[in-house]
Protein backbone atom coordinates (compact mmCIF):
# COMPACT_ATOMS: atom_id res chain seq x y z
CA UNK A 1 0.00 0.00 0.00
CA UNK A 2 1.44 3.28 -1.02
CA UNK A 3 1.16 6.40 1.09
CA UNK A 4 -1.75 8.15 -0.32
CA UNK A 5 -3.33 5.02 -0.21
CA UNK A 6 -2.68 4.73 3.31
CA UNK A 7 -3.45 8.77 3.92
CA UNK A 8 -7.08 7.86 2.26
CA UNK A 9 -7.63 4.94 4.25
CA UNK A 10 -6.95 6.95 7.48
CA UNK A 11 -8.70 9.62 6.34
CA UNK A 12 -11.84 7.50 5.71
CA UNK A 13 -11.88 5.84 9.07
CA UNK A 14 -11.52 9.26 11.03
CA UNK A 15 -14.52 10.31 8.79
CA UNK A 16 -16.51 7.03 10.03
CA UNK A 17 -15.52 7.94 13.63
CA UNK A 18 -16.62 11.09 14.04
CA UNK A 19 -20.32 11.24 14.82
CA UNK A 20 -19.20 8.95 17.68
CA UNK A 21 -16.53 11.75 19.37
CA UNK A 22 -19.38 14.03 19.00
CA UNK A 23 -21.68 12.65 20.97
CA UNK A 24 -19.23 11.63 24.11
CA UNK A 25 -18.50 13.23 26.55
CA UNK A 26 -15.77 12.72 29.65
CA UNK A 27 -17.17 10.38 32.32
CA UNK A 28 -16.98 10.51 35.81
CA UNK A 29 -13.68 8.20 37.28
CA UNK A 30 -13.49 9.14 40.50
CA UNK A 31 -14.96 6.87 42.74
CA UNK A 32 -15.94 8.53 45.75
CA UNK A 33 -18.00 10.94 43.13
CA UNK A 34 -19.51 7.88 41.19
CA UNK A 35 -20.36 6.18 44.73
CA UNK A 36 -22.28 9.34 46.01
CA UNK A 37 -24.02 10.17 43.13
CA UNK A 38 -24.71 6.95 41.77
CA UNK A 39 -26.40 5.55 45.14
CA UNK A 40 -29.64 7.30 43.69
CA UNK A 41 -29.36 8.28 39.82
CA UNK A 42 -26.58 7.93 37.47
CA UNK A 43 -23.25 10.30 38.29
CA UNK A 44 -24.25 12.46 35.26
CA UNK A 45 -21.15 14.16 33.65
CA UNK A 46 -20.12 17.30 35.18
CA UNK A 47 -20.07 18.70 31.64
CA UNK A 48 -23.75 19.36 31.29
CA UNK A 49 -23.82 22.20 34.15
CA UNK A 50 -21.64 25.07 34.57
CA UNK A 51 -19.71 25.33 37.65
CA UNK A 52 -22.17 27.93 39.02
CA UNK A 53 -25.03 24.85 39.14
CA UNK A 54 -22.50 22.77 40.43
CA UNK A 55 -21.79 24.72 43.09
CA UNK A 56 -25.46 25.85 44.03
CA UNK A 57 -26.62 22.15 43.63
CA UNK A 58 -23.82 21.22 46.70
CA UNK A 59 -25.24 24.19 48.01
CA UNK A 60 -28.22 22.45 48.44
CA UNK A 61 -28.00 19.01 49.14
CA UNK A 62 -30.45 18.61 52.08
CA UNK A 63 -33.18 19.38 49.40
CA UNK A 64 -32.12 17.60 46.48
CA UNK A 65 -34.95 17.88 44.05
CA UNK A 66 -37.41 17.34 46.92
CA UNK A 67 -35.10 14.47 48.32
CA UNK A 68 -32.55 15.19 51.03
CA UNK A 69 -28.97 13.97 49.84
CA UNK A 70 -27.20 15.10 52.87
CA UNK A 71 -24.15 13.75 53.18
CA UNK A 72 -20.46 13.94 55.19
CA UNK A 73 -18.99 17.35 54.97
CA UNK A 74 -15.59 15.91 53.73
CA UNK A 75 -17.43 13.45 51.37
CA UNK A 76 -19.17 16.57 49.81
CA UNK A 77 -16.41 19.04 49.44
CA UNK A 78 -14.80 16.15 47.59
CA UNK A 79 -17.69 15.62 44.96
CA UNK A 80 -18.25 19.19 44.84
CA UNK A 81 -14.71 20.18 43.46
CA UNK A 82 -14.53 16.84 41.13
CA UNK A 83 -17.97 18.43 39.50
CA UNK A 84 -16.68 22.30 39.78
CA UNK A 85 -13.60 21.54 37.78
CA UNK A 86 -15.21 19.29 35.02
CA UNK A 87 -17.68 21.46 34.71
CA UNK A 88 -18.98 22.67 31.18
CA UNK A 89 -17.24 26.23 31.28
CA UNK A 90 -14.43 24.57 33.35
CA UNK A 91 -12.98 21.37 31.89
CA UNK A 92 -15.97 20.12 29.91
CA UNK A 93 -14.46 19.90 26.60
CA UNK A 94 -16.50 19.96 23.66
CA UNK A 95 -19.93 19.31 24.75
CA UNK A 96 -19.33 21.80 27.76
CA UNK A 97 -18.57 24.73 25.12
CA UNK A 98 -21.89 23.70 23.47
CA UNK A 99 -23.50 23.76 26.70
CA UNK A 100 -22.33 27.04 27.59
CA UNK A 101 -23.39 28.50 23.97
CA UNK A 102 -26.97 27.50 24.52
CA UNK A 103 -26.87 28.97 27.86
CA UNK A 104 -28.11 32.54 28.95
CA UNK A 105 -24.82 34.29 30.64
CA UNK A 106 -26.94 34.42 33.89
CA UNK A 107 -28.77 30.56 33.58
CA UNK A 108 -28.01 28.51 36.37
CA UNK A 109 -29.96 25.51 35.53
CA UNK A 110 -30.10 22.80 38.22
CA UNK A 111 -32.03 20.09 35.71
CA UNK A 112 -29.72 18.94 32.91
CA UNK A 113 -32.74 17.70 31.22
CA UNK A 114 -33.79 21.60 31.15
CA UNK A 115 -30.90 23.03 28.98
CA UNK A 116 -31.47 24.04 26.13
CA UNK A 117 -28.66 21.97 24.88
CA UNK A 118 -30.71 18.95 26.26
CA UNK A 119 -33.98 20.16 25.13
CA UNK A 120 -32.49 20.55 21.29
CA UNK A 121 -31.36 17.09 21.47
CA UNK A 122 -34.54 15.40 22.84
CA UNK A 123 -37.46 16.15 20.91
CA UNK A 124 -38.96 12.96 21.28
CA UNK A 125 -42.33 11.71 20.53
CA UNK A 126 -44.27 11.29 24.20
CA UNK A 127 -44.80 7.80 23.72
CA UNK A 128 -40.99 7.18 23.88
CA UNK A 129 -41.00 8.91 27.49
CA UNK A 130 -43.64 6.99 28.84
CA UNK A 131 -41.78 3.52 28.34
CA UNK A 132 -42.00 1.74 31.42
CA UNK A 133 -38.35 1.93 31.71
CA UNK A 134 -37.40 5.28 31.27
CA UNK A 135 -39.21 6.45 34.64
CA UNK A 136 -38.13 10.22 34.51
CA UNK A 137 -36.32 11.88 31.91
CA UNK A 138 -33.26 11.59 33.83
CA UNK A 139 -32.69 8.13 33.88
CA UNK A 140 -30.18 8.62 30.57
CA UNK A 141 -28.89 5.06 30.43
CA UNK A 142 -32.25 3.97 30.23
CA UNK A 143 -31.85 4.55 26.31
CA UNK A 144 -28.38 5.45 26.28
CA UNK A 145 -26.73 2.17 27.54
CA UNK A 146 -23.44 3.62 27.88
CA UNK A 147 -24.24 6.87 28.98
CA UNK A 148 -22.18 6.39 32.16
CA UNK A 149 -19.12 6.21 30.73
CA UNK A 150 -19.88 8.69 28.60
CA UNK A 151 -21.32 7.47 25.34
CA UNK A 152 -24.66 8.94 24.68
CA UNK A 153 -24.58 7.50 20.92
CA UNK A 154 -28.29 6.62 20.17
CA UNK B 1 1.74 -24.95 17.79
CA UNK B 2 0.48 -22.19 19.70
CA UNK B 3 3.32 -22.20 22.41
CA UNK B 4 1.48 -19.68 24.45
CA UNK B 5 -2.47 -20.55 23.90
CA UNK B 6 -4.53 -19.94 27.11
CA UNK B 7 -5.69 -23.03 28.85
CA UNK B 8 -8.23 -24.87 27.21
CA UNK B 9 -11.51 -25.89 28.82
CA UNK B 10 -10.56 -30.26 28.43
CA UNK B 11 -7.34 -29.14 30.69
CA UNK B 12 -9.46 -28.46 33.37
CA UNK B 13 -11.48 -31.47 33.04
CA UNK B 14 -8.67 -33.24 32.74
CA UNK B 15 -7.06 -32.36 35.97
CA UNK B 16 -10.11 -32.78 37.47
CA UNK B 17 -10.17 -36.68 36.43
CA UNK B 18 -6.98 -37.16 37.36
CA UNK B 19 -7.46 -36.04 40.73
CA UNK B 20 -10.34 -38.24 41.15
CA UNK B 21 -8.39 -41.17 39.66
CA UNK B 22 -5.62 -40.50 42.06
CA UNK B 23 -7.81 -39.85 44.71
CA UNK B 24 -9.49 -42.99 44.46
CA UNK B 25 -6.25 -45.06 43.89
CA UNK B 26 -4.82 -43.77 47.16
CA UNK B 27 -7.34 -44.36 49.55
CA UNK B 28 -8.32 -48.13 48.27
CA UNK B 29 -4.65 -48.73 48.70
CA UNK B 30 -4.19 -46.79 52.24
CA UNK B 31 -7.97 -49.18 53.19
CA UNK B 32 -6.86 -52.34 52.19
CA UNK B 33 -3.49 -52.47 53.36
CA UNK B 34 -4.08 -55.40 55.48
CA UNK B 35 -2.87 -58.97 54.69
CA UNK B 36 -6.75 -60.61 53.69
CA UNK B 37 -6.66 -57.90 50.75
CA UNK B 38 -3.64 -58.13 49.99
CA UNK B 39 -4.40 -58.30 46.08
CA UNK B 40 -6.61 -55.48 45.60
CA UNK B 41 -3.71 -53.19 47.99
CA UNK B 42 -1.40 -54.06 44.65
CA UNK B 43 -3.50 -53.57 41.91
CA UNK B 44 -4.36 -49.79 43.46
CA UNK B 45 -0.45 -49.12 44.34
CA UNK B 46 0.11 -50.11 40.70
CA UNK B 47 -2.94 -47.53 39.68
CA UNK B 48 -1.39 -44.89 41.95
CA UNK B 49 2.26 -44.94 40.51
CA UNK B 50 0.54 -45.38 36.82
CA UNK B 51 -1.50 -42.29 37.55
CA UNK B 52 1.66 -40.65 38.72
CA UNK B 53 3.35 -41.25 35.51
CA UNK B 54 0.04 -39.98 33.81
CA UNK B 55 0.34 -36.86 35.44
CA UNK B 56 4.26 -36.13 33.75
CA UNK B 57 3.10 -37.13 30.70
CA UNK B 58 0.03 -34.68 30.87
CA UNK B 59 2.75 -31.59 31.87
CA UNK B 60 3.80 -32.30 28.33
CA UNK B 61 0.18 -32.23 26.10
CA UNK B 62 -0.84 -29.54 28.27
CA UNK B 63 -0.73 -25.41 27.05
CA UNK B 64 1.87 -23.51 28.04
CA UNK B 65 1.11 -21.90 31.28
CA UNK B 66 -1.68 -23.64 31.43
CA UNK B 67 -3.36 -25.71 34.86
CA UNK B 68 -1.66 -28.71 33.44
CA UNK B 69 1.83 -27.44 33.04
CA UNK B 70 4.76 -27.95 35.80
CA UNK B 71 7.56 -25.58 35.63
CA UNK B 72 10.07 -25.27 38.07
CA UNK B 73 8.90 -23.97 41.00
CA UNK B 74 10.29 -20.71 42.26
CA UNK B 75 10.53 -18.32 45.30
CA UNK B 76 10.14 -15.00 42.72
CA UNK B 77 7.36 -16.16 41.45
CA UNK B 78 5.52 -16.23 45.39
CA UNK B 79 7.33 -12.73 46.10
CA UNK B 80 5.57 -11.36 42.79
CA UNK B 81 2.31 -13.01 43.55
CA UNK B 82 2.39 -11.34 47.12
CA UNK B 83 3.42 -7.94 45.21
CA UNK B 84 -0.56 -8.87 43.21
CA UNK B 85 1.01 -10.09 40.16
CA UNK B 86 -2.21 -12.01 38.56
CA UNK B 87 -1.81 -15.18 36.90
CA UNK B 88 -1.58 -19.12 37.92
CA UNK B 89 -0.84 -19.37 42.15
CA UNK B 90 2.50 -20.29 42.39
CA UNK B 91 1.66 -22.37 45.39
CA UNK B 92 -0.18 -25.08 43.12
CA UNK B 93 3.30 -25.78 41.32
CA UNK B 94 5.45 -25.89 44.78
CA UNK B 95 2.68 -28.69 45.94
CA UNK B 96 3.08 -30.30 42.79
CA UNK B 97 6.97 -30.73 43.29
CA UNK B 98 6.16 -32.11 46.79
CA UNK B 99 3.22 -34.37 46.32
CA UNK B 100 4.04 -35.67 43.44
CA UNK B 101 7.68 -37.46 44.76
CA UNK B 102 6.51 -37.77 47.87
CA UNK B 103 3.55 -39.91 46.50
CA UNK B 104 6.09 -41.62 43.98
CA UNK B 105 8.20 -42.60 46.87
CA UNK B 106 5.74 -44.01 48.28
CA UNK B 107 4.31 -46.04 45.03
CA UNK B 108 7.46 -47.19 44.24
CA UNK B 109 8.78 -48.30 47.99
CA UNK B 110 5.41 -50.59 47.75
CA UNK B 111 6.58 -52.36 44.69
CA UNK B 112 9.98 -53.05 46.51
CA UNK B 113 8.43 -53.87 49.50
CA UNK B 114 6.31 -56.57 47.60
CA UNK B 115 9.40 -58.34 46.84
CA UNK B 116 11.63 -57.62 49.60
CA UNK B 117 9.29 -57.86 53.14
CA UNK B 118 11.91 -56.17 54.98
CA UNK B 119 11.14 -52.64 52.95
CA UNK B 120 7.08 -53.01 54.53
CA UNK B 121 8.19 -49.98 57.37
CA UNK B 122 9.44 -48.08 55.06
CA UNK B 123 6.24 -48.41 52.70
CA UNK B 124 3.99 -47.55 55.23
CA UNK B 125 5.92 -44.70 56.43
CA UNK B 126 6.36 -43.00 53.29
CA UNK B 127 1.86 -43.81 52.27
CA UNK B 128 1.53 -42.44 55.84
CA UNK B 129 3.59 -39.55 54.95
CA UNK B 130 1.78 -38.91 51.52
CA UNK B 131 -2.06 -39.22 53.54
CA UNK B 132 -0.87 -35.94 55.09
CA UNK B 133 0.53 -34.21 52.31
CA UNK B 134 -2.69 -34.72 50.49
CA UNK B 135 -4.39 -33.72 53.79
CA UNK B 136 -2.58 -30.59 53.48
CA UNK B 137 -2.64 -29.72 49.62
CA UNK B 138 -6.62 -30.48 49.91
CA UNK B 139 -6.99 -28.07 52.96
CA UNK B 140 -4.22 -25.28 50.99
CA UNK B 141 -7.06 -25.74 48.10
CA UNK B 142 -9.65 -25.36 50.00
CA UNK B 143 -8.06 -21.59 51.42
CA UNK B 144 -6.96 -20.58 48.04
CA UNK B 145 -10.22 -21.10 46.38
CA UNK B 146 -13.13 -20.15 49.41
CA UNK B 147 -11.47 -18.63 51.99
CA UNK B 148 -11.66 -15.71 50.21
CA UNK B 149 -15.54 -15.66 50.44
CA UNK B 150 -15.12 -16.95 54.04
CA UNK B 151 -13.50 -14.04 55.08
CA UNK B 152 -15.47 -11.41 53.65
CA UNK B 153 -18.12 -13.15 54.93
CA UNK B 154 -16.74 -12.90 58.44
CA UNK B 155 -15.51 -9.12 57.84
CA UNK B 156 -19.33 -8.72 56.87
CA UNK B 157 -20.31 -10.08 60.21
CA UNK B 158 -18.28 -8.47 62.60
CA UNK B 159 -18.71 -4.98 60.93
CA UNK B 160 -22.44 -5.47 61.47
CA UNK B 161 -22.19 -6.86 64.98
CA UNK B 162 -20.46 -3.67 65.64
CA UNK B 163 -22.39 -1.37 64.18
CA UNK B 164 -25.32 -3.18 66.33
CA UNK B 165 -23.24 -2.86 70.00
CA UNK B 166 -22.82 0.78 68.95
CA UNK B 167 -26.32 1.29 68.44
CA UNK B 168 -26.97 -0.75 71.71
CA UNK B 169 -24.92 1.32 73.43
CA UNK B 170 -26.53 4.98 71.85
CA UNK B 171 -30.05 3.50 73.16
CA UNK B 172 -28.92 2.01 75.83
CA UNK B 173 -31.13 4.64 77.68
CA UNK B 174 -34.42 3.16 76.22
CA UNK B 175 -33.19 -0.52 76.17
CA UNK B 176 -35.36 -2.61 78.05
CA UNK B 177 -34.04 -5.96 79.94
CA UNK B 178 -33.06 -8.86 78.50
CA UNK B 179 -34.36 -7.93 74.55
CA UNK B 180 -31.82 -5.64 73.02
CA UNK B 181 -32.91 -4.72 69.26
CA UNK B 182 -36.49 -6.63 67.96
CA UNK B 183 -36.77 -8.39 64.76
CA UNK B 184 -40.65 -7.77 64.68
CA UNK B 185 -40.23 -3.95 65.56
CA UNK B 186 -38.25 -3.66 62.96
CA UNK B 187 -40.16 -5.28 60.43
CA UNK B 188 -43.30 -3.40 61.29
CA UNK B 189 -40.78 0.07 60.62
CA UNK B 190 -39.34 -1.32 57.36
CA UNK B 191 -43.25 -1.85 56.18
CA UNK B 192 -44.83 1.06 58.02
CA UNK B 193 -46.93 3.36 56.27
CA UNK B 194 -46.07 6.77 56.96
CA UNK B 195 -47.62 10.20 55.57
CA UNK B 196 -44.52 12.59 55.90
CA UNK B 197 -43.61 12.08 51.91
CA UNK B 198 -46.61 11.35 49.00
CA UNK B 199 -43.32 9.81 47.11
CA UNK B 200 -41.92 7.59 49.43
CA UNK B 201 -44.40 6.70 52.21
CA UNK B 202 -42.99 3.39 53.37
CA UNK B 203 -39.19 1.14 53.05
CA UNK B 204 -41.07 -0.88 51.20
CA UNK B 205 -41.90 1.76 47.95
CA UNK B 206 -38.59 1.32 47.10
CA UNK B 207 -37.12 -1.38 48.64
CA UNK B 208 -40.31 -3.59 47.73
CA UNK B 209 -42.49 -5.74 50.23
CA UNK B 210 -39.65 -8.53 50.37
CA UNK B 211 -36.77 -7.78 51.19
CA UNK B 212 -34.67 -10.29 49.47
CA UNK B 213 -35.28 -8.54 46.40
CA UNK B 214 -33.97 -5.81 44.46
CA UNK B 215 -35.67 -2.59 44.71
CA UNK B 216 -35.74 0.23 42.47
CA UNK B 217 -35.41 4.38 43.01
CA UNK B 218 -39.38 5.56 43.50
CA UNK B 219 -38.19 8.63 41.62
CA UNK B 220 -34.95 8.22 39.50
CA UNK B 221 -35.41 4.52 38.73
CA UNK B 222 -32.30 3.40 39.99
CA UNK B 223 -31.89 -0.34 40.58
CA UNK B 224 -31.08 -0.91 44.14
CA UNK B 225 -29.59 -3.82 45.38
CA UNK B 226 -31.70 -6.41 47.80
CA UNK B 227 -31.73 -4.79 51.66
CA UNK B 228 -32.22 -8.56 53.37
CA UNK B 229 -28.23 -9.70 54.26
CA UNK B 230 -28.74 -13.00 53.06
CA UNK B 231 -29.38 -11.63 49.32
CA UNK B 232 -26.93 -9.35 49.76
CA UNK B 233 -23.93 -9.84 52.21
CA UNK B 234 -22.17 -6.49 52.51
CA UNK B 235 -25.34 -4.69 53.66
CA UNK B 236 -24.71 -2.87 56.88
CA UNK B 237 -20.87 -2.94 57.26
CA UNK B 238 -20.04 -0.20 55.78
CA UNK B 239 -21.29 2.27 58.82
CA UNK B 240 -20.20 5.43 57.44
CA UNK B 241 -22.84 4.48 54.31
CA UNK B 242 -25.07 3.04 57.18
CA UNK B 243 -25.45 6.27 59.23
CA UNK B 244 -25.66 8.33 55.20
CA UNK B 245 -28.52 6.18 54.21
CA UNK B 246 -30.37 6.41 57.80
CA UNK B 247 -29.40 10.09 58.09
CA UNK B 248 -31.87 10.59 54.50
CA UNK B 249 -33.98 7.60 53.92
CA UNK B 250 -35.49 8.28 58.17
CA UNK B 251 -36.16 11.95 56.96
CA UNK B 252 -37.56 11.47 53.81
CA UNK B 253 -39.98 8.83 54.64
CA UNK B 254 -40.89 9.22 58.55
CA UNK B 255 -40.34 13.13 58.21
CA UNK B 256 -37.84 12.90 61.11
CA UNK B 257 -34.32 11.13 62.18
CA UNK B 258 -34.67 8.11 63.46
CA UNK B 259 -33.50 6.50 66.81
CA UNK B 260 -30.84 4.23 67.91
CA UNK B 261 -33.51 1.48 68.95
CA UNK B 262 -34.75 1.82 65.25
CA UNK B 263 -31.88 1.72 63.80
CA UNK B 264 -30.87 -1.25 65.71
CA UNK B 265 -34.08 -3.20 65.28
CA UNK B 266 -34.59 -2.40 61.55
CA UNK B 267 -30.82 -3.95 61.00
CA UNK B 268 -31.57 -6.50 62.97
CA UNK B 269 -34.98 -7.29 61.08
CA UNK B 270 -32.69 -7.35 57.57
CA UNK B 271 -29.60 -9.37 59.07
CA UNK B 272 -32.07 -12.82 60.03
CA UNK B 273 -34.11 -12.12 56.54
Amino acid sequence: MNAINRLLLALGLAVTALPASADSVRPVTDPLTLQACGECHMAFQPAFLPARSWTRMMDGLADHFGDNAAMAADKAAHVRKVLVDGAADTGGGKVGAKVMRRLGPDATPLRITETPGFLRKHRLPASEWARPEVVTKSNCPACHVRAEKGDYED
Amino acid sequence: MTPRSTPARWEFLALRLWHAALAGGFVVAYVTADEDTYNMHVFSGYWVVTALALRLAMALAGSDRGPLGLPRPSLAAIRDKLAGKPGRNPLFVWMAALLLPALALGGLSGIVADLLPIAEDLHEGLAEAGLWLALAHAAIIAWIFQGRRIREVLAGRLARASLLALLAVLGAARVQAGEVFSAERGEALYRSVNAASPDFPSCATCHTADPTRPGRHAKTGRAILPMAVSANPKRFTDAAKVEERFERDCKTVLGRACTAQEKGDYITFLRGK
